[in-house]
């Protein structure tokens, strides 16, 4: 028995060990760091032509040591209970910060029942994080992943530990946070210095939609301005698009929560239990919220597909056709979700148009990507 | 020496009660809040919820997602001599009476908006402006930082320069089968109001005593049905003064314009002043 005990006790302390996703932890997580420099500087986020002020929460100014302590943890799988995943399985640079699956995978090989998110210009979210508009703040909103048995399935308490023991993590705690000690590195100061790193994902300005904006004698081309116009005009027969993706401030939502259609639950109240994924109701448990998701973001819409918040559409073509038909009948429908008729060339144009919001050049920027394969 | 010395003092007393606001913090005042509810034909109004909009005309059902507005300079007001002073109470906040059955707790409440503070005293009224002021309305979303009540983008539309003053969006069963639909029937309209020329103005004469540091609650109703009053035939539903709501699903054309005007217009009439 006693032999047991020993190989089990040497099991778990391998297993614990092997697990961070880094082999040099230390020993001991209560070390003083006062000798480490604390010198916070301002990040500057630039933002494009006529993009609003990014909101920052005056607990948590942006620095260029928490942008970067969140950018590490943002790509280190540190954050799962194998360490196998990171943020970043589920949003990637190379789609916008989604993964382009319908609904994502966590490190048990469940998947999910929605798709992931764009991150793009997320810092603008100030309200209704998710999906389902579950948190109100990044901050917020960064804890839950980590938890959640269908993403990352560790515990803070354990992630805490293994940041305390870190080799470098303490050091950027401190440069980030000016803590004192490595027992001062707490899953809040994680959650902030991730929203840090998210606030700082905005666009480049250099989609084709920003340029010809901003540029003088930069031109969309026929195709593209037509598109454009389909997708702004709101006459009753034309999509009227804006009335939820809103250009204003360019961020292309208005960031409300609604039933848009998806699913034919049938037309009474009570039928709207019959959603399966119940979305905002499942948060507010308000049988009138069920089936309502947050209307996303378009710009680099074209990047991020599959589209809904179940991925449901592989194409932009068949996003339009469901708002064109008119969507199906529940009762809480939204009522800006109407039927109209578009020609197979007004087609081609709006999704031409829904292509100059594709930005690359964020998606590139060497600044948003893996520290560990720099 | 010794005369300085007492001139310090006095000089310091002097300063510290000459800086800041001293007009206002010498004043007596009272705060004043507005609270808003909505009913609808005199009935509690929920979104979701079901009514009458024709009913004994053509008997159409009616259902609302969306009620909310701007409203700006909203002042109290007293009569001296021939004129009206005003002390005003908000530049511009913003009311969203979008509560479902669901959030019944709240649509009780209604939502209540924090006015500044004012003199204490007697006035004679209170002036509403449904919609967002001239000036204001001169600027757009991006100029404003998120939580601030002008940096809706939901609530602006470059087609006019104009925030949107005023939404009322909902599903009105035309074709009477019990379902509403927004594929193949058009059911769902979408009254968007705004631009200058919209801003509308209600002035409620009522005494209103505040007595000092008092905080007292103005409360407010709106009557939503009286929203879709019409005095334009070509915009009425079977001549009886209310908006064609199945001809006339939305605000964005040119034609339908009036329309947005009108509805606007019918805040003044809408509002009411609550014990």
């Amino acid at each position: 028995m006693r032999q047991w005990i020993i190989f089990f006790l040497l099991v778990t302390t391998l297993a614990a060990v092997g697990c961070g996703g880094d082999d040099d932890v230390q020993e001991v997580t209560d070390n003083d760091l006062t000798d480490i420099p604390y010198d916070p500087k301002t990040y500057e986020i630039i933002v494009p032509c006529d993009y609003p002020e990014m909101p920052i929460p005056a607990d948590n100014p942006m620095t260029i040591d928490g942008f970067e302590l969140g950018r590490h943890l943002f790509y280190d799988p540190i954050l799962s209970a194998d360490s196998t995943q990171s943020c970043s399985s589920c949003h990637l640079p190379s789609g916008s910060f989604t993964d382009n699956l319908p609904v994502s995978v966590g490190i048990d090989g469940i998947a999910g029942r929605r798709s992931s998110m764009s991150l793009l210009n997320i810092g603008y979210v100030t309200q209704d994080l998710f999906w389902d508009g579950r948190s109100a703040t990044l901050e917020e909103q960064a804890l839950l992943p980590v938890e959640d048995p269908i993403e990352l399935h560790h515990s803070w308490p354990a992630v805490v530990e293994q940041l305390r023991r870190h080799e470098s993590y303490p050091e950027m705690f401190r440069k980030a946070f000016g803590i004192s000690n490595t027992n001062e590195i707490t899953k809040e100061l994680a959650a902030k210095a991730l929203a840090q790193f998210e606030r700082a994902l905005v666009s480049s300005g250099q989609s084709r939609y920003d340029r010809w904006r901003c540029e003088t004698g930069f031109l969309l081309t026929e195709s593209e301005i037509n598109g454009l116009l389909l997708y702004t005009n709101e006459d009753d027969d034309h999509p009227g698009c804006t009335h939820c993706h809103s250009r204003e401030a360019q961020l292309f939502s208005d960031f409300t929560i609604k039933n848009n259609g998806l699913d034919s639950v049938g037309p009474t109240v009570e039928d709207l239990n019959n959603f399966i994924d119940k979305g905002l109701g499942e948060v507010t448990n308000n049988v009138f919220d069920n089936g309502k998701f947050r209307v996303p973001s378009l710009n680099n819409i074209a990047m991020t597909a599959p589209y809904m918040h179940d991925g449901r559409f592989n194409t932009l073509e068949e996003v339009i056709d469901h708002y064109s038909s008119g969507g199906k009948t529940s009762f809480n429908i939204d009522p800006n979700v109407h039927s109209f008729n578009l020609t197979t060339e007004e087609k081609e144009d709006l999704i031409e148009f829904l292509h100059t919001l594709t930005d690359t050049e964020f998606m590139n920027n060497p600044a948003f990507q893996n520290p560990f394969e720099e | 020496m010794r005369k300085l010395l007492y001139l310090l003092p006095l000089s310091l007393l002097f300063f510290v009660t000459a800086c800041g606001d001293d007009d206002v913090q010498a004043e007596e005042t009272a705060e004043v809040n507005l609270n808003f509810k909505a009913t609808y034909d005199g009935d509690d109004f929920y979104t979701e919820n079901i009514y009458k909009l024709f009913e004994g005309v053509d008997d159409t059902d009616i259902k609302f997602s969306t009620f909310d507005f701007f409203i700006g300079n909203v002042s109290l007001i007293k009569n001296v001599g021939e004129e009206f002073e005003e002390t005003e109470l908000l530049e511009i906040d913003f009311v969203s009476l979008s509560f479902d059955p669901g959030q019944a707790a709240q649509a009780e409440a209604g939502v209540t908006i924090q006015g500044r503070k004012v003199p204490a005293g007697t006035y004679d009224g209170i002036k509403i402006g449904f919609g967002v002021p001239a000036d204001l309305n001169r600027t757009s979303p991006s100029e404003y930082g998120s939580g601030d009540v002008l940096s809706k983008t939901s609530h602006y539309w470059s087609g006019w320069d104009s925030y949107i003053f005023a939404k009322l969006e909902g599903l009105a069963d035309h074709n009477g089968n019990g379902v509403f639909e927004t594929s193949g029937v058009e059911e769902g309209f979408t009254y968007h109001m705004g631009t200058d020329e919209t801003f509308t103005e209600r002035t409620i004469f009522q005494t209103i005593t505040l007595e000092v540091d008092e905080e007292r609650t103005v409360n407010l109703n709106l009557d939503v049905r009286k929203l879709f009053r019409m005095t334009l035939s070509e915009y009425d539903q079977d001549d009886n003064d209310l908006l064609d709501v199945e001809d006339f699903p939305g605000t964005h054309t040119d034609a339908e314009l009036q329309i947005n005007k009108t509805m606007m217009n019918n805040f003044s009439d809408a509002v009411s002043l609550q014990e």
